[in-house]
């Protein structure tokens, strides 16, 4: 997964070959990372009952809840860096760093994914939501860049606002954090009422 | 007085066609207390209920007479668990689990630990998939008693162990309760496991408490009854609590063992074991 981290970004951009490639490639990665891995552990929760042992515990039902919402944060941060590496190696593939705003958009359409996912899975458990987010996923490499760039294309995110760029520029960080907030709020009452 | 390291009071849990109603019961501080019924009496789902596995709908849990919802982390501290199922990650060796199970405790102590690894002969490095029934009991007992837990809560952890095994564990649970404090509290159906170690008894049947008290005054307060078919007819029938009959004879359980000896001569009278109790209660189908 390390590996495939670092090569992905630089493979994905040189086959896309957009002037945006860079965001699209950190962004695929991402997705296809944080979901691979959330799922590797999802599975071994619903087989072996995790949670339950967990919450036999000290550790909270808030606590286990809260966990992989960190662990989505965690693991975004970890992309980013091995991104950086992968910049660095890929720089003659026309791979760039990326901008505080771009990571910001990165990380709220993550935010926006997982905040579905991790309630919809709370609540239906893993074997009735994997059916959905397969499809979603393996969706996304022909989907997204092209929602993406009409986004961009369209300035979607750049609406005027009347404050400086400097703060503009963590907008998307906000919004992240707030989804996810929210949606952790409703996954811990889901998970509070659920038998283990 | 005996202080009680857990009260529930009027506990009510629906689980699907299955229900437990108005559940009232105590444990006392220093006794092993079994827990005991048939096969889908409600013992499990007591159990999950009162360690907030499955939120209860109504009623209170008290542990060390404090309410779990509002002490949550000092009470699990204080406890330790053992399911009948393991829960185990099966695919991650006894250390690894061990790594997850003892950050969450305050209190764990290495030592201990491998005190029970070394006397189990556990192997901290074997995948959790290879052990035997026989072996994840023991390391669920480890991770359970490695924090210097007060009441010890077991789900059925006898269910399939040869009873060698079980024997062991009987002695474990008697080696931890010779320190002050200590309590168990023990689901099964094998009650010839409580015989030897059991203080209390605790019979649910269909999501019911039937009754909770002293094994020696229980099974002081029944008698096993054999006689001659003569012996019984319609007014001697009343007073058995399960009576059956054979060409040979008959046999019943009693707990009224004064009126059986003034009514009937010619009998044998034997002290009954916990479960002709159990089965004298339990309502068939």
């Amino acid at each position: 997964m390390l590996i495939f981290a670092i090569v992905a970004p630089i493979f994905i951009n040189s086959k896309l070959g957009l002037s945006n490639g860079s965001f699209i490639s950190f962004l695929i990665t991402v997705l296809f990372v944080e979901y691979i891995l959330f799922n590797m552990i999802s599975l071994q929760e619903d087989k072996y009952k995790g949670s339950a042992l967990l919450c036999i515990t000290p550790h909270t039902r808030n606590g286990v809840i809260k966990a992989k919402y960190v662990f989505i944060l965690v693991i975004f941060i970890a992309c980013f860096l091995l991104y950086n590496l992968a910049a660095a190696i890929g720089a003659s593939y026309g791979l760039t760093r990326l901008s505080i705003y771009s990571v910001g958009v990165a990380l709220l359409i993550i935010s926006v994914f997982f905040s579905i996912l991790i309630p919809v899975q709370t609540k239906f458990g893993y074997e009735k939501t994997k059916y959905i987010f397969f499809i979603m996923i393996f969706l996304t490499p022909f989907t997204l860049p092209t929602i993406i760039e009409w986004y961009q294309n369209n300035n979607i995110f750049n609406i005027d606002l009347p404050i400086p760029q400097s703060i503009k520029v963590w907008i998307p960080f906000v919004i992240a954090v707030l989804m996810a907030s929210i949606s952790m709020l409703i996954s811990i009452r889901i998970f509070s009422k659920k038998n283990l | 007085m005996m202080k009680a390291v857990l009260e529930v009071n009027n506990l009510k849990k629906e689980l699907g066609s299955f229900s437990l109603e108005q559940l009232t019961f105590s444990l006392k501080e220093g006794c092993i207390t079994g827990f005991i019924g048939v096969n889908g009496s409600g013992k499990t789902t007591t159990i999950k209920t009162i360690l907030g596995l499955y939120p209860k709908d109504d009623g209170s849990i008290k542990f060390f007479g404090k309410e779990i919802e509002k002490n949550e982390y000092e009470i699990k501290n204080r406890i330790g668990v053992v399911l009948d199922e393991g829960y185990f990650y099966e695919e991650m060796t006894l250390r690894e689990m061990k790594s997850i199970i003892a950050p969450a405790y305050t209190n764990w102590d290495e030592s201990v630990f491998l005190n029970y690894i070394n006397r189990f002969n556990l192997k901290l490095d074997q995948k959790i998939a290879t052990l035997s029934k026989g072996m994840r009991m023991k390391f669920a007992i480890t991770l359970a008693l490695s924090h210097h837990a007060d009441l010890l809560i077991m789900d059925e952890p006898t269910s399939g162990l040869d009873p060698l095994i079980r024997n062991e564990l009987m002695e474990i649970l008697l080696d931890f309760m010779e320190e002050e404090g200590k309590s168990v509290f023990f689901s099964t159906h094998i009650t010839s496991d409580l015989e030897k170690v059991a203080d209390m008894l605790i019979l649910i049947d269909n999501g019911e408490i039937v009754f909770n008290e002293s094994k020696d005054e229980l099974l002081e307060r029944h008698a096993l009854i054999k006689g001659d078919n003569s012996l019984i007819n319609e007014h001697s029938t009343k007073l058995f609590l399960r009576l059956r009959q054979t060409p040979f004879g008959f046999q019943g359980i009693t707990n009224k063992v004064d009126q059986v000896c003034e009514q009937m001569k010619d009998i044998i009278i034997e002290r009954p074991t916990i479960e002709d109790v159990m089965l004298a209660y339990v309502k068939e189908g």
